[in-house]
């Protein structure tokens, strides 16, 4: 892209000049639960209008590195260098105090208030008489939206947003006071490649404002486009900090300690599909968000859905999923005529649906993992029965631990406990656990690191291969056209375009999304 | 949801680790404080009343204990299937005080018409107790999974419409007229040496227990209780869930009412007042999670037994009525701080 090469020369600056100070140090910043050490006395300079990219698997101490910086954990040793303060923040406001802005993936904001409200809150502004000042409030962050180019509407509640747009709106009240140093925690994770480009260009403004910004992507294209530093993180350790430029091999390298070539496994050639599994035709919802969806989809095929978020394409896979009511068009399974009420009837017909929210939508937390492995199987598996069979629920635990590289020992332990990867892991072994034939998996490798990513990959790959028909909904553009068989776009509810593999171009597709 | 956790707990790590030369105890122990507070209060609540209180640790006092906490535990099972589903129950007091009145009164009845069969009067009236109790429970589930009033409301405004309809049918008077051999079995009545509305409670227990660790309902409420959504999306019909534990749970208070009426001989409309309160307490201190889906069956009969526990302490060092009260309260809030997650 052009815009990398603008940012070619400043990188080259930008590196070896030590002399100018840095807008944060942080100085042997150590972390130890228990007897378990998260991070090992890493060092890190941030300067002014820098683009650092921590870099490291889930569980590599990104996330604990930086809430030490944003001030919501205290470090066990160490300290940061901050203007003229030597110490440690002990809370977010003292952080924030110092001009440190963070953009968690768990979000900070009140679902039921509006997106201006969130914006201004804590800073309201006032009218005469110390009251609340809404219409104030209103301008100030459509002023806001506008300057940074989202596509948001400031009047909308929080919870009747997209988690793509929630995203946004977090990150419209971290910038909006100018921080000295901001940090974005995977923020491309959700949102959409529109939203996403503006991200990037608001980025670069304030790279180009003095701004240092400490970015975490597991993203590896993003890294050359928008990155200037890379500090890659490994079982806590400081690795290394090289030039964003460096190659992504050399980086994987240095992530994982072993070479990793392809993370797209073959997926089964298109002369082995066999039967339609799954066909719409005209496929309308109630709501009218997905609009006459046609669609056949075989046995052993992966088709890819893209599209912009909000474009009709997560909507499609609950439609098929007895989640969205359906207005028009016909649903076939295995060429029998459909009309699902509730996601029971759409697995005793065989299809599964595999939610892009796992925390929200996927997992019950608290409970073991193994029991949400299983949940489902016992009312559609092998073990379905009133009682429960504790042998025949371990023999498929342990066949679902190994189908999805799960660490058995570990399927006790309450989900909440795992990284991203491994709980997304959970989530698709749900999906083993009963005999379907049609799977629909919306963003199954969201917020994953590469490492997990590609073995999510090779699940999909292999349950592919075994004869199972897979509709794949993804804002990963790489991630469909190294799955697909075909990929469709969507757009405004409707699909607008089709591609083949082998006819695959990143820039057509891309123009299919916008009008 | 783990990131705060983490961080409240790592925090406390810190200072015990600047305090002493090995955190490691002192760490694990706040780790697990979560678990610790049950066992801690039990334990220390039966060693003071052991040192304290006058003629606690005699057969006979044992005995007493568990046969005043037959009723509390019984209806603190209801209370946590309600919360392991994400629900709450404030009409369990009420629903006692309802079975007991129109079991009452069916019995009352029935022993008139069949004055030689008093085990079908019995009979009768026990089976409208328990209806009366598991259709007010069929209701709050309608109404919380179905309308999707929060449980809070919906039980808090079911609770006055079901004393309502007690003090209607009694007229706020006790209800005499229930044969003899009620009381005699189901109030006073001992088999093999153990008082037989022990053995019943005893027999719910492990009713329960069997039900949420051994079959598929158990694991479905502890996953809608978890996560209503995830559960929903695995195919579990959730609003079903929901309505069956509140069923169970008011035809469980329907029991405990019954079982109370005769331990009475009467039928009244002004029991269980204190039932709401105390079933939450005894399930809180157990580490049920009032956010539903966490809560073991054994923990809360423990959790029960340690309320019974302190209020027959109480009781023999003479504390006042009005003091015990205060402390039950007191004893909540206790356990929730040091509980807190």
């Amino acid at each position: 892209m052009t815009s990398a090469g603008i940012l070619t020369p400043e990188r080259t600056t930008a590196a070896p000049a030590p002399r100018v100070k840095p807008a944060l140090r942080a100085v042997g910043l150590c972390k130890r639960y228990g007897h378990h050490t998260a991070l090992k006395a890493v060092n890190l300079d941030i300067r002014p209008g820098e683009v650092h990219i921590l870099f490291g698997e889930n569980g590599a101490g990104k996330s604990t590195l930086i809430s030490m910086l944003a001030g919501a954990n205290v470090p066990s040793d160490g300290h940061l260098e901050i203007g003229t303060y030597r110490g440690t923040f002990a809370s977010v406001a003292q952080a924030r105090a110092h001009g440190v802005r963070a953009v968690f993936q768990e979000f900070s904001l009140v679902p039921h208030l509006t997106v201006a409200d969130n914006i201004s809150l804590g800073e309201e502004p006032l009218a005469r008489l110390g009251l609340l000042s809404k219409s104030g409030a209103r301008q100030r962050a459509r002023r806001l939206v506008d300057e940074l180019g989202f596509e948001l509407d400031v009047d909308a509640r929080v919870s009747d947003l997209a988690r793509g747009k929630q995203q946004m709106v977090e990150i419209c009240k971290a910038v909006a006071q100018a921080p000295r140093l901001l940090i974005l925690d995977e923020p491309t994770a959700s949102l959409s490649e529109h939203d996403a480009q503006a991200l990037f260009a608001l980025v670069r403004r304030l790279k180009a404002e003095g701004t240092a910004i400490i970015y975490i992507t597991h993203r590896m294209h993003e890294i050359p486009l928008i990155g200037d530093t890379v500090t890659v993180l490994r079982d806590g350790q400081h690795i290394a900090t090289v030039p964003a430029s460096t190659p992504e091999n050399e980086l994987i390298a240095l992530m994982t300690g072993r070479t990793l070539s392809n993370i797209y496994p073959a997926i089964p050639p298109v002369t082995s599909l066999g039967p339609v599994r799954l066909t719409l035709d005209g496929l309308t919802t109630a709501d009218g968000l997905v609009v006459n969806a046609n669609l056949r989809l075989r046995a052993g095929e992966i088709v890819g859905i893209a599209g912009l978020v909000g474009c009709g394409k997560s909507e499609l896979g609950q439609a098929c999923y007895g989640l969205r009511g359906i207005s028009g068009g016909t649903l076939r399974v295995d060429n029998q005529p459909r009309r699902f009420s509730h996601p029971a009837e759409a697995i005793g017909a065989g299809i599964w649906y595999s939610p892009p929210d796992r925390k929200r939508d996927g997992l019950a937390l608290m409970r073991p993992a193994r029991e949400n492995m299983t949940l489902s199987s016992l009312l559609f598996g092998e073990q379905a029965g009133a009682r429960l069979r504790p042998r025949a629920e371990q023999d498929t635990v342990q066949r679902l631990c190994g189908q999805v590289d799960f660490p058995l020992r570990r399927a006790v332990e309450p989900v909440g406990n795992f990284s991203g990867g491994n709980q997304q892991k959970v989530l698709l072994a749900k999906g083993l656990a009963q005999e379907v034939g049609v799977y629909i998996f919306d963003e199954p490798s969201v917020g994953v690191d590469v490492g997990a990513r590609q073995s999510i990959y090779q699940y999909l790959s292999r349950l592919a291969a075994s004869g199972a028909a897979i509709l794949l909904i993804s804002s990963d553009l790489p991630e469909l056209m190294g799955l697909s068989h075909r990929l469709l776009v969507m757009r405004g509810g409707q699909m607008v375009a089709e591609f083949e593999r082998g006819f695959y171009d990143e820039q057509r597709i891309l123009e299919h999304f916008f009008e | 949801m783990t990131a705060p956790n983490q961080t409240a707990s790592a925090t406390a790590a810190t200072r015990a680790a600047d305090m002493t030369a090995s955190p490691g105890l002192l760490q694990r122990l706040s780790a697990q404080r979560q678990k610790l507070v049950l066992p801690f209060l039990f334990v220390g609540s039966l060693l003071v009343f052991a040192g304290f209180a006058p003629g606690f640790c005699t057969l006979d006092n044992v005995t007493n204990i568990a046969r005043q906490s037959v009723y509390l535990m019984i209806v603190a099972l209801a209370q946590m299937i309600v919360l392991i589903g994400g629900g709450l129950d404030l009409s369990v007091g009420t629903v006692v005080a309802l079975s007991s009145v129109v079991g009452a009164t069916a019995m009352a009845a029935a022993a008139q018409v069949l004055p030689d069969s008093p085990a079908l009067a019995m009979a009768a009236g026990l089976a409208a107790g328990l209806a009366c109790g598991g259709a007010v429970g069929f209701l709050n589930g309608v109404g919380t999974a179905v309308l999707r009033i929060p449980a809070f409301m919906m039980t808090l405004g079911m609770s006055s419409v079901v004393f309502g309809v007690a003090l209607l049918v009694s007229g706020g008077v006790p209800i005499y007229g229930l044969p003899p051999q009620f009381g005699e079995v189901f109030g006073f009545g001992y088999w093999a040496g153990i008082p037989v509305p022990v053995i019943i409670a005893v027999v719910m227990i492990v009713l329960t227990w069997f039900l949420l660790e051994w079959t598929r309902y158990g694991r479905h409420l502890y996953a809608v209780g978890g996560n209503q959504r995830a559960a929903e999306l695995s195919g579990v019909r959730t609003q079903r869930v929901v309505i069956i534990a509140f069923s169970l749970a008011g035809a469980l208070a329907a029991l405990a009412g019954l079982l109370l009426t005769a331990r009475l001989d009467t039928g009244e409309s002004n029991i269980g007042a204190t039932l709401p309160l105390e079933s939450i307490a005894a399930c809180v201190i157990a580490g049920v999670a009032l956010t539903g889906g966490i809560g073991r069956t054994l923990a809360v009969a423990f959790g029960t037994l340690l309320i019974v526990l302190v209020q027959n302490g109480m009781n023999l060092m003479q504390v006042g009525a009005y003091a015990q009260t205060m402390v039950i309260g007191a004893i909540l809030i206790v356990s929730m701080a040091l509980a807190r997650r």
